[in-house]
């Protein structure tokens, strides 16, 4: 018996209509137009971001591999010389250290700080609006105005100890004159500043969460903890990866803040961040052979970090 | 097709213009004129005593002396004017004159016209910050750093009758300052004013080394001494670490911005003020509640010492359209009385130029603090003052910055005086 096909298999079936082969001249004008939408829109971009990213970076490795002092010529290729007494300098260390600390300290309180203040707003009302506006308003601050706002909060004549005195606190904290206080006092001022960041972005991922899961997990019995645990929180697997990997590399970065509340103080490197001892090194110490090399280990720095940070975030958002 | 090729043609242009732009933002100095004059640049920096108004009026009479100049203004963005310069010089942007910055380093890589000693006939120090044996700035005004300013009731009611004059008397001051609940000593330096912290140990340094070897920096920068291995330096530091040990120094303090330390002593917060010569023109202009005393850091033996600093006034870039111009309008600026007398108001300056009488009608603390520093000088009494030095013998670029963070650790206990010597030899050794 053999059996009697009836349909052509799927894969050789011809097709029903052949598509109308487009004139040579109008699939030409097409790559040509796609070269000049690059050309137009694409072109100018990339010859900006290499002008003002990829050079001076280039300028900068160059620089990093030279004893280049403006001021006492002639400059000299020095190898990797610089990096090498990075390696041995006790100050580079130290702020390296204090940079790692602001990032990490930062990074989690801004984000725990920031999605409990989310769950908080998360709901429908004009004060709730006002309030998400509130807390948006330290993020479109610059950083100066900021750092002179808390200054003048956190010296020792400022309002919050002069308030603590008042109340009867005879010797109240030098939140910016106590070395070992200064550098947290510091991590808070840039929290502050950006918890705003990290409300938006979480009340945007809590607004895409669909509200049948929680009716399905309510009708299964589960509270308010475990709705949060099993639903929330694995749904704001992206969120977390954008606020954390934004508020790393800000804050690795951090250069401002510290030039206006503490100028590296108090003492030597206490609240000195990497960008910091960049400028006093390259621009006050006019060593700019060594500050360009401290600039070129911040650099790869991040970006190692943020990397694997990203995808270690990543691999969860996929896992979740 | 013809409106994609415009649409790109336009495009190109725009980014053409854009990249260009950017490359030549700023770069107009030495632009002529309307009526052919030459225009150049002058670099101002803006604090309460040197304001707008007063830059405006002193380039307006310095212009009318010196025909066919065309000063265009720049106003540094903060006190630190020399960072500023070397930003601006980095992008080829150097202003052609230069009010007040730190000449060290632009010297030497010959971006500074020289003066020469004729055309500084009138000035009284015309050698005092030279490198090289060549005058690069106008050494028209002196500061001394520091005097004590003090609270002449606060130290009435601790039963204190005359100021001190040994350093013996001047610990028993503190002592009966604290005693009575007067924190003896205001100090400040927080955030960009780090350096509001330094003038005690400008003080002991000038009195325990400068006073002995007045050629104390010049040795250090030729090598032959070492911060650690002088045991005056040790014991200059050694005092100040003293002082904030008594506690006659509040740590708490060190938060304090420059204007917050000065409004701290107005205030009453505080019986005596180490700072510069500067204080008197604010402390007679706009009195405090009480009358303000001042006496030079008293010395061991009780011998007169006086730290100060002569410099402080206008450069002129070797690059600049018109160099003689510039130098001419420089002077002009410099020597003219209607500009000295403002700024012995403003800023109570001590005009180091020949002849030159303050306004009478200045007040009593410039009064008595000018009288201590004409003593010293008749007593020749008058030395540098330690990380304020212009010219051959100066710290490198930075290390007073340094020194600054680490005064704070002295202050705070975080250091002690043979660390704090150690760690400016090693922060020395960098800048190699």
């Amino acid at each position: 018996m053999t059996a009697t096909r009836t349909h052509p298999p799927a894969a050789t079936a011809p097709p029903l209509e052949p598509p109308a082969a487009r004139p040579p001249h109008r699939r030409a004008g097409r790559r040509v137009g796609g070269v000049g939408t690059f050309t137009l829109f694409g072109l100018p971009s990339l010859v900006l971001y290499g002008y003002v990213v990829l050079v001076p970076i280039g300028i900068s490795v160059y620089h990093s591999l030279t004893n280049r002092n403006p001021f006492r010529p002639p400059t000299r290729w020095v190898g990797l010389d610089n990096y090498q007494k990075l390696l041995v300098d006790p100050g580079f260390w130290k702020v390296l250290t204090n940079t790692i600390v602001i990032t990490v300290v930062v990074t989690i309180a801004a984000n725990a700080i920031g999605l409990a203040v989310a769950l908080l707003l998360d709901r429908r009302g004009w004060l709730y609006n006002l309030l998400r506006g509130v807390f948006f308003t330290p993020v479109v601050l610059s950083g100066v105005v900021v750092s002179v706002i808390w200054q003048a909060v956190l010296t020792d004549d400022g309002l919050l100890n002069s308030t603590l005195r008042g109340l009867g606190v005879e010797r109240p904290p030098g939140w910016l004159s106590d070395p070992d206080l200064a550098l947290y006092t510091l991590c808070w001022i840039m929290t502050w500043q950006m918890i705003g960041f990290c409300v938006v972005v979480y009340l945007a991922a809590l607004q895409g969460v669909p509200a049948d899961l929680y009716e399905a997990a309510a009708v299964d019995g589960a509270g308010p903890v475990e709705k949060f645990r099993h639903i929330t929180w694995p749904l704001l697997a992206p969120a977390l990866t954008i606020n954390t990997v934004m508020l790393l590399i800000s804050t690795f970065k951090v250069y401002d803040h510290v030039q206006v509340i503490t100028n590296g103080g108090p003492g030597d490197g206490t609240t000195s961040t990497i960008a910091f001892d960049v400028i006093q090194t390259g621009l006050i110490g006019n060593r700019v052979g060594h500050a360009s090399a401290v600039a070129v280990v911040m650099l790869v720095f991040v970006a190692v970090v943020a990397t694997i940070v990203l995808r270690l975030l990543q691999r969860r958002e996929v896992t979740s | 097709m013809m409106d994609r090729r415009r649409l790109l043609a336009a495009g190109g242009v725009v980014t053409a213009l854009a990249l260009l732009g950017a490359c030549t933002a700023g770069g107009d100095n030495g632009a002529k004129g309307g009526n052919g004059e030459v225009e150049l640049s002058f670099l101002t920096f803006e604090t309460p005593n040197l304001n707008a108004a007063y830059w405006d009026a002193a380039i307006a009479r310095a212009s009318a002396k010196v025909p066919g100049v065309k000063i265009k203004k720049l106003v540094a963005p903060s006190a630190d004017r020399t960072s500023y310069v070397k930003q601006l010089d980095t992008s080829g942007q150097m202003p052609d004159i230069m009010a007040a910055i730190s000449v060290s380093g632009f010297a030497q890589s010959d971006k500074l016209a020289t003066f020469t000693p004729t055309e500084l006939n009138e000035f009284v120090w015309p050698y005092v910050n030279t490198i090289g044996g060549e005058i690069y700035q106008l050494p028209y005004n002196t500061q001394t750093i520091p005097m004590v300013y003090y609270n002449k009731d606060q130290f009435a009611k601790a039963g204190i009758t005359a100021p001190p004059k040994t350093y013996a008397e001047f610990l028993d001051v503190c002592e009966k300052l604290k005693a009575a609940g007067t924190n003896p000593i205001v100090l400040g330096g927080g955030g960009k004013d780090t350096w509001a912290d330094m003038y005690p140990l400008t003080a002991t340094v000038a009195t325990e080394v400068y006073k002995g070897n007045p050629e104390w920096l010049a040795d250090r920068v030729a090598g032959r001494k070492t911060f650690a291995g002088d045991p005056g330096f040790v014991k200059a530091v050694q005092k100040v670490v003293d002082l904030a040990k008594k506690g006659y120094i509040d740590p708490v303090g060190l938060s304090r911005s420059y204007a917050d330390t000065e409004k701290a002593f107005r205030e009453g917060k505080g019986a005596m003020y180490p700072m510069g010569s500067w204080f008197p023109a604010s402390a007679d202009s706009d009195k405090p509640g009480f009358e303000i005393g001042v006496f030079a850091w008293p010395t061991d033996d009780g011998s007169l010492v006086v730290p100060a600093y002569t410099g402080g006034g206008l450069s002129v870039s070797a690059k600049a359209p018109d160099v003689e111009l510039a130098k001419k309008w420089a002077l002009a600026f410099q020597t003219d009385k209607s500009n000295l007398d403002a700024i012995v108001k403003g800023d109570g300056a001590i005009i180091a130029l020949k002849n030159y009488q303050p306004p009478t009608e200045m007040g009593p603390v410039y009064k008595a603090t000018l009288a201590i520093y004409d003593e010293a000088v008749r007593q020749n009494a008058v030395t540098t003052a330690f990380s304020q030095e212009n010219g051959d013998a100066s710290l490198p670029p930075g290390l007073a910055d340094k020194a600054a963070l680490g005064v704070q650790d002295l202050i705070t206990g975080k250091k002690t005086a043979v660390e704090f010597a150690e760690f400016l030899d090693a922060e020395w050794a960098k800048t190699k």
